[in-house]
């Protein structure tokens, strides 16, 4: 009954992840996989054998805490919306740049040296991430009492209310401390860095088409909200002029219609 | 039970939010203003505007016939009148705070008065809407009639908020330069506050209970809410983390929006503030800290054992959030 309980979620988490489409096109059109199910099936079968352990379970608790730290290690991966893009960079940082391609060859370098900054920041994050999870399977095992065989799906199902509990518990206690702050500030300033020396790195291809930057689409910008700044302004002003005439004609005929009576 | 639940939420694909009907009444860029229709015979003279908040979409507010505050009010006798704000892109990106309250926000209000004839109405400031809504009452009290805040962040120094102690630690310059704030990097930040209840157990959760196509509708449609999240204009989101976030200038002085000093102290409107006790994203002691900083001598707290999402979509939040708001205004 257990096993069935965990096995329908295994059937329903492989209904949102498709195997791949492998036609010139599946790349494309592909989202990228539904990410937050966990291997039912070995989460089932880790935790039957810590059921299956007996009185004296520490040994079957760690392993069981272990299987799901691991499981829950690329929760993080996922929130960072991937890692740092692979490959070599275009032009080794250290090496100087001469000739009439220089310009570019330093752009490329700071590109590429925002980028080592980002995965450096990023392996800091996943390096606290991983500590949290430790901690956790620590409390989990503090917590698991005696083991009741066999297990039912409620059982099954409060193991993993209990994991996620103290993930959460030991996540928020790091997420508090200055240095997943300064980490997390850090993946963030580097991520912009690398985004920024890109783009820079990128923007002379698109003057040689002769496509618009992104430079010369914020100075227009700049340009217009100016004048629409001015616009507004002025019919401010109108409006605050027209304001008190309105109100001395209003007057006025309320005068007059006053007077009719009388 | 996997197949059904499947079935379920795939017939709940493609669920609308918004189910209450409203007329455009005015527009500007790419703000909406929208006045529900009203459901009882005589709607109250006052209108009651609802300014949400930039960083997600206002539907929350009207979500499904049986959640939906705007319903409630409605149906209470209430005037209510929406401000969308829309979804900015690149040419959005130096639109500053000033801009949304002194042109959009004050746009719509002059809007509603103007055709109302009125001098001034009743303002629903809901999250980050409510910072906008207490900035616009202390720059314009003439404006204002009652202020009504929910789940608004007012000390963004409490011990309590994560949000905060990232933000200060963040080099916000670098983070925007001269571009948007993806609203998808936005919402993993606010995921990350609870990682593992808000990315994992909830799906898994799931399973649990039968595949009633009610309660998946109502999932789908708030799964839909929590990823439709609007980019941020880059400037407005510059001077919001460094104002409110990083110098907490409701707290310590100092605010000024197109070179006009803001200070709550100048508030002296009754105001009703509702509170989340349970709300992650803005802590308690953030909202109440507003009944200390102004003048009102008519204030009132209202807290509610309720989460920041559980505020607007849950059944609890529909039995008790519009009466204590129509009750509230309705003796004002």
């Amino acid at each position: 009954m257990a096993a069935d309980a965990w096995r329908q979620w295994a059937a329903f988490a492989a209904l949102f992840n498709p195997p791949p489409d492998r036609s010139p096109l599946g790349a494309f059109q592909q989202a990228p996989p539904f990410a937050p199910f966990f291997d039912a099936e070995q989460f089932t079968a880790a935790a039957r054998a810590f059921h299956q352990s007996g009185e004296s379970s520490q040994g079957a608790a760690a392993a069981f805490a272990n299987f799901l730290r691991e499981q829950f290690g690329s929760v993080l991966d996922g929130m960072l919306g991937g890692s740092a893009p692979g490959g070599s960079p275009a032009a080794a940082e250290e090496a100087p740049a001469l000739g009439p391609a220089r310009e570019q060859q330093e752009r490329l370098q700071r590109a590429a040296a925002a980028w080592r900054r980002l995965d450096q920041a990023q392996r800091r994050l996943r390096r606290l991430w991983s500590d949290a999870l430790a901690e956790a399977a620590r409390d989990f095992v503090s917590r698991l009492g005696a083991p009741a065989a066999p297990p039912t799906a409620e059982t099954l199902h409060g193991l993993y209310d209990a994991w996620i509990d103290c993930a959460e518990e030991a996540y928020a206690r790091m997420a508090h401390g200055e240095a997943f702050g300064l980490a997390l500030a850090d993946a963030l300033k580097e991520a912009s860095d690398w985004r920024e020396e890109s783009a820079a790195a990128i923007e002379p291809w698109a003057k040689w088409l002769d496509w618009p930057t992104r430079r010369e689409i914020n100075s227009l910008s700049l340009r217009l909200r100016a004048l629409e700044k001015q616009l507004r302004e002025t019919k401010r002003k109108r409006a605050a002029r027209a304001r008190p005439a309105a109100k001395k004609r209003t007057t006025a005929a309320k005068k007059m219609r006053g007077g009719g009576k009388r | 039970m996997t197949a059904r639940l499947y079935a379920a939420l795939s017939a709940a694909r493609h669920c609308a939010p918004g189910c209450t009907e409203k007329d455009e009444v005015w527009r500007s860029g790419k703000v909406r203003l929208y006045r529900y229709r009203p459901l009882s015979p005589a709607p109250g003279a006052v209108p009651l505007l609802i300014v949400y908040a930039l960083v997600n979409r206002p539907y929350m507010m009207d979500l499904e016939p049986d959640r939906s505050l705007i319903r409630g009010l409605l149906s209470r006798g209430l005037d209510v009148y929406l401000i969308d704000w829309g979804y900015p892109d690149g040419a959005d990106r130096f639109t500053t705070l000033e801009d949304y309250l002194e042109d959009q926000l004050a746009g719509c209000i002059d809007e509603i008065l103007k055709v109302r004839g009125l001098d001034a109405l009743n303002l629903l400031g809901v999250c980050q809407g409510g910072v906008f809504s207490l900035c616009f009452a202390a720059l314009h009290p003439e404006r204002v009639r009652n202020l009504i805040t929910m789940v608004t962040p007012v000390d963004f120094h409490t011990s309590a908020d994560l949000l905060s102690k990232w933000a200060r630690k963040i080099d916000v310059d670098a983070w925007v330069g001269q571009a948007n704030v993806s609203g998808d990097v936005l919402n993993q930040l606010f995921l990350a506050l609870m990682p593992f209840r808000l990315s994992q157990q909830k799906y898994v959760d799931l399973l649990r209970g039968e595949a009633d196509p009610a309660r998946i509708e109502n999932f789908m449609r708030v799964e839909r809410w929590i990823y439709d999240s609007p980019d941020q204009a880059g400037a407005a989101f510059r001077e919001f983390v460094v104002w409110f976030y990083q110098q907490n200038r409701f707290v310590r002085g100092g605010l000024a929006i197109g070179g006009r000093s803001v200070d709550l102290r100048t508030l002296e409107l009754p105001i009703l503030n509702l509170i989340g006790t349970r709300d992650h994203l803005v802590p308690p002691a953030s909202s109440a800290a507003l009944r200390g900083l102004t003048r009102s001598s008519d204030f009132t707290t209202l807290e509610l054992d309720l989460g920041h999402i559980g505020m607007y979509v849950s059944a609890r939040a529909q039995r008790q959030v519009p009466p204590a708001i129509a009750d509230w205004l309705g003796e004002r």
